[in-house]
Parts: structure tokens; sequence; C-alpha cells
């Protein structure tokens, strides 16, 4: 049931970042000669569109933010107790301190969510859309692997240490 | 098959434009130059590069009789081109823009040429004489963000655009001194320079590619909204028809005859409309093939090997090399422009687009939409 409706998210993340993604260059109407992503300066208005909130669950969620020249993705994971939760922050600032290598990764997730990607017209330019849009629904199904992997072996690290540490009173 | 051949350029292409002989292209690859391509023995070879620009070129427009080339880039310049012996001697246009330049297009007349910019203005530019410069006028305050394309009706005094504003406009653009008073044209020429004729706000969203049909009564626009906008009798009272199609949206649109349209855009392939009888228009077909839609079911993640790479291991075997090359575009198409014409239909015509391919399309060898295109 859990991984059925895990489909239907993502699928329907995949379909909307399929429309959402087409950007093109765009100079910024503020500032002369500078190009800036528009979703982060929103100076101008009418150079925003709607942005569309998808949730699985309260838990969950994707914020798709788009304007003429770049989009943003945020995304809030699924923690359920606090060792998840500390694991997934852990985890994401690990991955955000890397965001170099990651190109399309933002510094610093948009405020109320754990990651936020930023993808610009000129990424559009340099990579196949479809191959970004894989990338970003690929690191959602991954992300909660991780997760849950990372929590197992926490606690079977966590027991053996207690085993360990309880035979001295036998 | 309508795509008859698939040149690859580039990275990526903003803009092209063809010779009046159609022998040569110029063409900005993404950056501040433009590069002359001349056909050679059934091969593109590289003639010449233009370079003044210091920002990436967003328009190219090549006039037909004089063969001057004028370009527009986001640095707020504009240059005009003209071949002296070999080399292209550029011309300073004094376009008094703050903002980048975004579109440009030669008058029919080749007199004139307008300019779009992010500054949210219009400039209609003009040969001054005696200081051996373009000079350019400026239609401001009309529009409430930059503008996105421009075009020409044929009786070079009236001038569409579209905006991010959402909205396109037709302003007159008679300058004394450059344009005749004519007496045949008198409905046209009785407007001041700048007045806004009509406005059109039919789009929710970002509107893009307005171009006049071959007689100039049909104007054709697109919107962000996946909408296509004709619209008949310019002037007091239009009559506008929008087309929905269930696609991604357009960005630019060519009139091969009064009654037949081909739009590009984010969908990679060029879309055919057309007007039946009753003058309806309505969405035909794609003009390259249809891709069969493939299951998303194998990706090789960027992710899982970045993640493999931090980890040191391996996750998944999955490579990302095998990319199918079926079709024309891979990316993005920004521009479409004519390549022949026989009295106002136009059967070849040349698509570029931000995967820095100019494909070469032909109706002859499409019967289906030639038999629509010569009724």
């Amino acid at each position: 049931m859990s991984s059925n409706t895990l489909r239907l998210y993502l699928t329907c993340i995949r379909n909307t970042l399929e429309a959402a993604m087409c950007l093109q260059n765009f100079p910024c109407q503020e500032v002369e000669r500078h190009n800036k992503p528009e979703v982060e300066l929103k100076t101008s208005p009418e150079l925003l569109l709607n942005p569309v909130l998808i949730c699985r669950n309260e838990a969950e969620k994707c914020l798709i933010e788009t304007s003429i020249n770049s989009l943003r993705i945020s995304l809030k994971v699924r923690q359920t107790d606090e060792l998840e939760n500390i694991l997934t922050k852990k985890f994401l600032r690990f991955l955000s301190m890397r965001a170099e290598a990651f190109q399309v990764l933002r510094r610093k997730p948009v405020q109320g969510y754990d990651i936020s990607f930023l993808i610009t017209n000129y990424h559009c330019e340099q990579m196949q859309k479809q191959k970004l849009i894989d990338f970003i629904v690929q690191f959602m199904e991954d992300i909660d692997k991780e997760i849950s992997e990372l929590k197992m072996s926490v606690n079977t690290r966590g027991r053996l240490v207690a085993t360990e540490f309880l035979k001295q009173f036998i | 098959m309508a795509a008859i051949s698939v040149h690859q350029f580039a990275h990526s292409i903003t803009s092209h434009a063809w010779s009046p002989d159609k022998s040569m292209v110029a063409l900005c690859p993404n950056n501040s130059e433009v590069h002359i391509y001349k056909l050679v023995e059934d091969k593109w070879e590289k003639a010449h590069v233009l370079q003044k620009h210091d920002q990436v070129i967003s328009g190219i427009d090549w006039s037909r009789r004089s063969n001057r080339i004028v370009t527009a880039s986001h640095d707020r310049n504009s240059y005009v081109w003209n071949l002296e012996g070999s080399e292209w001697v550029p011309t300073l246009v004094i376009l008094r823009l703050n903002r980048a330049a975004l579109c440009v297009q030669w008058s029919p007349e080749e007199n004139k040429f307008a300019v779009g910019s992010g500054a949210k203005t219009v400039c209609i530019c003009y040969y001054e004489q005696e200081n051996n410069w373009w000079v350019s006028k400026l239609i401001r305050k009309r529009h409430d963000s930059s503008v996105t394309s421009v075009s020409w009706h044929p009786n070079n005094i009236l001038l569409a655009t579209t905006s991010t504003d959402g909205k396109c406009r037709v302003f007159s653009t008679f300058i004394k001194g450059v344009d005749a008073k004519d007496s045949k044209k008198a409905t046209s020429s009785d407007f001041k320079f700048g007045e806004l004729i009509v406005q059109l706000d039919l789009s929710s969203s970002w509107t893009f590619g307005v171009k006049w049909s071959p007689s100039g009564n049909t104007l054709a626009y697109v919107g962000h909204n996946s909408m296509i906008y004709f619209v008949d009798d310019v002037g007091p009272s239009p009559l506008a028809q929008n087309v929905v199609f269930r696609d991604l949206p357009l960005r630019d649109v060519l009139f091969v005859s009064e009654k037949m349209v081909i739009g590009v855009g984010f969908d990679c392939n060029p879309m055919v409309f057309a007007a039946d009888e009753r003058g309806i228009w309505s969405f035909i077909r794609y003009l390259g093939e249809q891709e069969v839609v493939s299951s998303g079911s194998s990706y090789g993640s960027q992710f899982s090997e970045a993640f493999g790479k931090l980890y040191g291991q391996s996750k998944h075997g999955a490579s990302n090399d095998a990319v199918e090359t079926s079709k024309p575009h891979e990316n993005c198409i920004n521009s479409i422009m004519p390549m022949s014409e026989q009295g106002t239909l136009i059967r070849r015509f040349s698509t570029s687009g931000l995967d820095g391919r100019i494909v070469l399309w032909d109706l002859e060898n499409v019967p289906d939409l030639l038999e629509l295109l010569v009724r």
C-alpha cells in the first residue's frame, strides 16, 4: 500500500516538473546587465507562476515554485521519530555542504523544508530535461531508503553495543 | 519525413537567421559571438565570426534586400553589420536602453528595425546619414514587463509586440522623414509614432512569438499557458480565436500561408495549426514523428552515481550513456525562420533550439499538410 502511494506521489511530482520545467534565458528587469533566478529574487510578480504544493501526507510534501527562468523544488522528508529526525537533518546537511557536486542542489533549504533544489535555464541548456527530472525523482526515492538503512544500522549497532556492555554483568 | 536535414552547430543556439540567398546562416552559439556558416560542397563551414558584444546575443535578423545583419544582446546594445569586401563591419546603434535587448526584427522595407527590451520599452531604430549611426525612438510606458518579441506588419508602419505581462499590443511606428506619407496607406499613417492601436488581453500568462500573416490580416501569438491566439481584423474591434493544446507551451510561430501556422516550443516538435473554410483554427498534428512514450523504469540516476562516489562504492550499476537520438530536436526550439517562398506560401523553413541544432523542414514530402497549404 505505502509503496503504491509513493509511486503515485512521485508520478505526480514527475508530471508537475515536466510541465514546470519550461525555462528560458531571461535577463533581470531590475538590475542592468544581470541575470538572476527570478524565483529567488521575486522582484517582478508577473514573472512568477503559481507555486504547486504536492503532499503525500502531513510529514511528506514537495513545493514546486516556478518563474520564467528558474524553478525551485523543496522537499520535506518523512520523520516519524527523533532518530529519523536527527538522521535526516545530518544526512541532508552533509549533502547540502557538497552542493556544487550536485549542481542543482541549493545550499540552504527553503524555510519549512528539509532540502531544496534550484534549477535555472542554464541547467536546462546543459543537461537533458528528462535526466534532470529523473534525478530529482530518483533522489526522492533514494532518500527514504537511505534514511531507513541508516536507522537500521544505528539500531543494530546500538543493540550490539548494549549486548557487549551488558555482558560484564553476567 | 518532414525534416530533411539536421545540423549540429553548437551546444545550444539562441537565434539564427538566413542570408538573402539562403547559402549562409548566422547563428549565436549562446554566447557573445555571431557565427556565420557558409554551405561549401554540402558541408557547413564557419566563414565569419562577429565579435563586438560582451553578453549573450538574444536576437539576429538578416535583411533580405540590403544584406545587413542586425544583432541585439543582453549587454543593452545592438549593432548593424555591413559586409564591406570580405569583412563584416559593425555600426553602433544608439538604443538608449538601460536593460537587455531581447529581440530584433528588420521592417519589410528595411529602413527601420524594432528592438524589444527588458526595460519594458520598444526601440524603433532608423539610420541617420549625417552621424553615420542608427538612432532610436522609444515607445515608453506602454508595456508593464519585458518585451519578448516584435513583428512588423507588411505595411512597414504597424508593429506587434508580446510581453511577459501577458498582453499583445499593436503600435504605429510612423516616423516623419523616414516613412513617406502614402495616400494609399492612409489608414496606417494617420497614427502618430508610438500610438497604441490595439491591446489584446487574451492570455493569462506570458506571451511570446508574435507574427503577422503574409497579407497582414491575421496576427498569431502564443501564451505560456499552452495556448495560441489568432486575431483577425486588428483594429478597434478585433476578432480573436483561442486554441488550446494539450502539450507544453510554444515559443515562436511562423505563418507558412494565410491559413496555416507552424508553432515551435518546449515540446521539441513543431506543431501544425490550420484554419478551415470558415476560418476556424485548430491543431492539426505534429510535424515530426511522434515519439513512442517509453516506460520510465530504467533511470540511470546521476544521484545514485554521485552517491556511490561519496560512499566509495557503486550502489547501482546504471549508466546513462545510451541516449536514443531519433528526434530532430532534443531540447526547446526557440526560433523558426522561413527559407523558401513561392508567392505567399512557405514550403521550407528552419528551426533552431537549445540543443544546438538547426533542422531544415520541407512540407513538399508531407502530402496531407501540402494539401492544406496549397488549397
